[in-house]
């Protein structure tokens, strides 16, 4: 028999996602989709043996059940939850081997951290889409059957290469979760002076911003806000000065539409009449994956394209073997 | 008396109604079954129902329309 595993519980949203996604498609309207946290879900993977591309499991909130339909390699990280198999406790940024027939649960995260990834040994395999086995919901395609999981659906498994050894994520080597979150972005590509004031900008980068309960995978809205903005309208691109023409967005861009600022998330739209002010940078994308939509505060944090680089390569250097302990 | 109470399994927004126009589902003096629906919970653009588990009587709602919840938090305070 096929290895695979079956859902028990899908929770509010478990979808199957690989990293970096589907690239190179904004021009036929596709966002990348991919996981919301891509350094959680990284980690989940190098602790199941896997690459850290390969497709595996993105688990809102929690409140998830899986029953292994084969001996496999368990690898989670992300948002604090308790995990166990077959009652067992796996904390969090560990691995464990499980016995074919044991059963993963997942219970609901108090956080910090919302979002917890599940690496299964040998990876989730999932049809390729256009190049990748992630699940973009806004256009119901990808993953399996282009949905989040439900009870009774069964995932097939690839076939295991490491050596299955249980693993630790050191403790050096994770990323801090809190309420209270610091984003690295850039401005614009709309800012100021062509669309909003200096002062706007700083407010902008300045204030803590709330993230409101009905952010998902498509976008992390925050408050609404009144901006001074540096014109008086949209011209003909509407009669609010946040509109503009259609023009494609960034992955993580701070759109603002009309007074309310939405980070865009991987599921996103690929274009719109919009603002971006601002674009949440690579390296602290994956936050915006755990941001609680129950009173966690974002405040956004200027940096320079440099920065961003140098950001981005670090986070790369920590998500290597040589992060990894036995457990 | 023994004292329960019912949690919100998510969480988001506490309503204590389906919609604004409708009645509140439970008041406090109303006897709940298991399975009844106390309220709602919204969350990602959905709204999840918070349901009794036990058999009682409605002795104190803890949160109101509109307030925020925690996952786990009680929201409904129940007596024989």
């Amino acid at each position: 028999m096929p290895r695979s595993v079956e859902i028990l519980v899908g929770g509010i949203q478990t979808t199957v996602q690989d990293y970096p996604g589907r690239r190179g498609m904004l021009a036929k309207g596709f966002f990348p989709a991919g996981p919301m946290d891509h350094f959680a879900f990284r980690a989940a993977n190098l602790l199941a043996g896997n690459p850290e591309s390969a497709a595996a499991l993105e688990v809102t909130l929690g409140g998830v059940a899986l029953r292994l339909g084969a001996e496999a390699t368990v690898g989670v990280a992300g948002a604090e939850a308790e995990v166990t198999v077959d009652g067992e406790r796996i904390p969090i940024w560990e691995s464990r081997r499980a016995a074919a027939g044991s059963e993963l649960r997942i219970a609901v995260s108090q956080g910090p951290g919302f979002r917890i990834y599940v690496g299964v040994s040998g990876g989730i395999d999932v049809p390729l889409l256009f190049g990748s086995r992630a699940t973009y919901t806004m256009g119901a395609l990808g993953g399996f059957e282009g949905r989040a999981l439900e009870a009774g659906d069964r995932l097939a498994l690839g076939e295991e290469a490491g050596d299955g050894a249980p693993k630790r994520f050191k403790v050096s080597a994770r990323p801090q979760y809190g309420r209270e979150w610091e984003i690295e972005a850039m401005r614009g590509p709309h800012a100021a002076p062509d669309f909003l004031t200096e002062e706007d900008m700083q407010t902008l980068f300045g204030r803590a911003w709330s993230v409101d309960r009905n952010s998902n995978r498509t976008g992390v809205r925050l408050e609404s806000h009144l901006f001074q903005w540096a014109r008086k309208g949209g011209g003909i691109a509407g009669g609010h000065p946040s509109n503009i023409l259609d023009n494609s967005y960034p992955v993580g861009a701070v759109n603002v539409n009309g007074d309310l600022p939405v980070i865009l998330g991987p599921d996103g739209p690929t274009a719109g009449g919009f603002i971006c002010a601002a674009t949440v940078v690579h390296a602290g994308f994956w936050k915006i994956g755990q941001l609680r939509p129950v009173g966690d505060r974002v405040r956004f944090r200027e940096v320079t394209v440099e920065e961003a680089i140098t950001l981005d390569r670090e986070l790369d250097e920590r998500l290597t073997e040589a992060s990894l302990e036995n457990a | 008396m023994t004292e329960k109470t019912i949690k919100s399994p998510y969480p988001g927004i506490f309503y204590r109604r389906s919609s604004p126009d409708a009645d509140p589902y439970v008041a406090e003096g109303d006897r709940v079954s298991p399975g009844d629906t106390v309220g709602l919970v919204e969350i990602m653009k959905n709204f999840y129902e918070v349901k009794s588990e036990e058999e009682g009587v409605v002795d104190a709602l803890l949160v109101q329309n509109e307030d925020l919840v925690e996952a786990g938090q009680d929201v409904v305070v129940l007596r024989d």
